[in-house]
């Protein structure tokens, strides 16, 4: 799968909230991404080993995460620690989740996508303060949506990373490309300086100009554009 | 006092509705459970005189009759919440509160329609129901959305109304017809913001957690 090399967006880090999960999908894949009490975020494959059952409609414990359908709970390693029905068996190791690398930066929750066993490689994007607006699901393909926008944003992100500033916009806003599906875009939009540097109403503003966005391209772009290339050739950059 | 009546089918979702708001109100009622499937009691002429359009929930208080989850939803908060929050009095959240129901009714109809077939294989064409499911959907995530910028949780004002309770089960319920909620942060968030008000009840595909 193209892509796996590189660190992809997912969320904004402020929409997922400590003790939450949530599902994505990085070029159709399912990830589940759920925040512990303690504040840390993970990023895993969606996929209870007991019954396949998507783990981001589970529920967070703690530093662990149980499953909806039989309350298996796994701790921040993957490891499955406790089988409700079952309560005094000592786990086999052999029970775990395949967990993805995971960090936050510039207002947004990103994921490595492939598994490692040594540490991945660091993401080169600058730590800088920003305030969240929204996150933005156009139903276009992401190819397709990246050659639209590079038109009107300038690309300020490392080789493979996808990053646009949209400086002739008010309040200038970033925007991390998340290549979600075959025909699905997310765009998770954040504006630079921190929030109490904000004018009243700039994120709100933002967040309007940002539906605006969406309908434009979802008009232009067919949504079927480049419907099988794009996870596997170059039309997604590498 | 008259006997607070639901005429209720567990797996309806707008009746789940109604029971949504008794719990939250804490009020007393007695539930009659209709064979809706595969009986079609609803259809039935004791039903038919109720509520000649064969649908639920029919709410009953002594000689009174209600149907439609919206109306009952109203007539509740109307009648049973002293607070008056459920619905408010001051007219623009007033009008607020009776554009999502309109909303609810109307926007969601489409959701219902979905679940239906997924569920009871009824129906005949479902695509379209899907979609347009999923335009309310966004419309609703981006209005909450925006309502995040303005620090605000809930559809209306600063409590949660019956336009809450009337726009939760379409969305909670959609992955019964293949509908995930990754693409509805917003929505995420505001539901388990309902999953925390006090009385919160629950139905088959809506756990009490998150």
């Amino acid at each position: 799968m193209s892509g796996t090399e590189h660190w992809h967006p997912a969320a904004l880090s402020g929409g997922l909230e400590p003790g939450r999960s949530a599902g994505t999908r990085l070029f159709d894949r399912e990830f589940c991404i759920w925040r512990d009490t303690g504040g840390v975020a993970h990023a895993w494959e969606d996929r209870c080993p007991h019954r396949g059952m998507r783990l981001s409609f589970g529920f967070v414990r703690g530093d662990r995460i149980a499953c909806l359908y039989h309350g298996w709970q796994y701790d921040e390693k993957g490891q499955c620690r406790l089988i409700p029905a079952h309560p005094t068996l000592d786990v086999p190791p052999t029970i775990c989740v395949t967990t993805f690398p995971c960090v936050e930066r510039l207002g947004v929750l990103w994921i490595y996508p492939h598994h490692m066993v040594e540490a991945p490689p660091d993401l080169p994007v600058a730590e800088r303060d920003v305030s969240p607006v929204r996150s933005l699901y156009i139903d276009c393909a992401p190819a397709a949506v990246l050659r639209a926008l590079t038109a009107h944003a300038q690309d300020i992100g490392p080789p493979g990373v996808p990053l646009l500033s949209f400086a002739s916009v008010a309040d200038q806003p970033i925007a991390a490309v998340q290549p979600f599906g075959a025909a699905k875009t997310a765009l998770h939009i954040v504006v630079p300086g921190a929030l109490r540097t904000q004018r009243p109403g700039a994120r709100r503003q933002t967040a309007e100009w940002a539906e605006e966005l969406r309908h434009d391209l979802e008009q232009t772009l067919s949504p079927g554009e480049l419907p099988s290339t794009v996870c596997g050739n170059s039309t997604w950059p590498s | 006092m008259a006997e607070l009546m639901l005429h209720d089918y567990e797996l309806d979702e707008q009746c789940y509705k109604v029971r949504l708001l008794l719990g939250v109100l804490a009020r007393r009622y007695r539930r009659v459970s209709v064979d809706v499937y595969p009986g079609r009691e609803q259809c039935g002429a004791r039903y038919l005189r109720l509520n000649p359009l064969g649908a639920l929930p029919i709410l009953t208080e002594g000689e009174f009759v209600l149907y439609g989850a919206e109306a009952i939803l109203a007539y509740l908060a109307r009648k049973y919440d002293p607070s008056r929050s459920w619905l408010p009095d001051e007219p623009a959240l007033f009008g607020e509160v009776a554009q999502w129901l309109a909303f609810a009714g109307i926007e969601l109809r489409a959701a219902s329609l979905a679940r239906l077939r997924a569920l009871l294989e009824t129906g005949t064409d479902d695509s379209d129901n899907v979609g347009a499911a999923r335009r309310a959907f966004r419309l609703m995530d981006d209005h909450m959305t925006k309502r995040e910028l303005d620090d605000a949780r809930w559809f209306v004002g600063n409590a949660a109304t019956i336009a809450d309770i009337a726009m939760f089960p379409a969305i909670a319920l959609s992955r019964d017809f293949g509908v995930d909620h990754d693409e509805y942060p917003a929505l995420r968030r505001w539901m388990a913001n309902v999953r925390t008000i006090p009385g919160f009840a629950t139905m088959p595909g809506i756990p009490a957690y998150h």
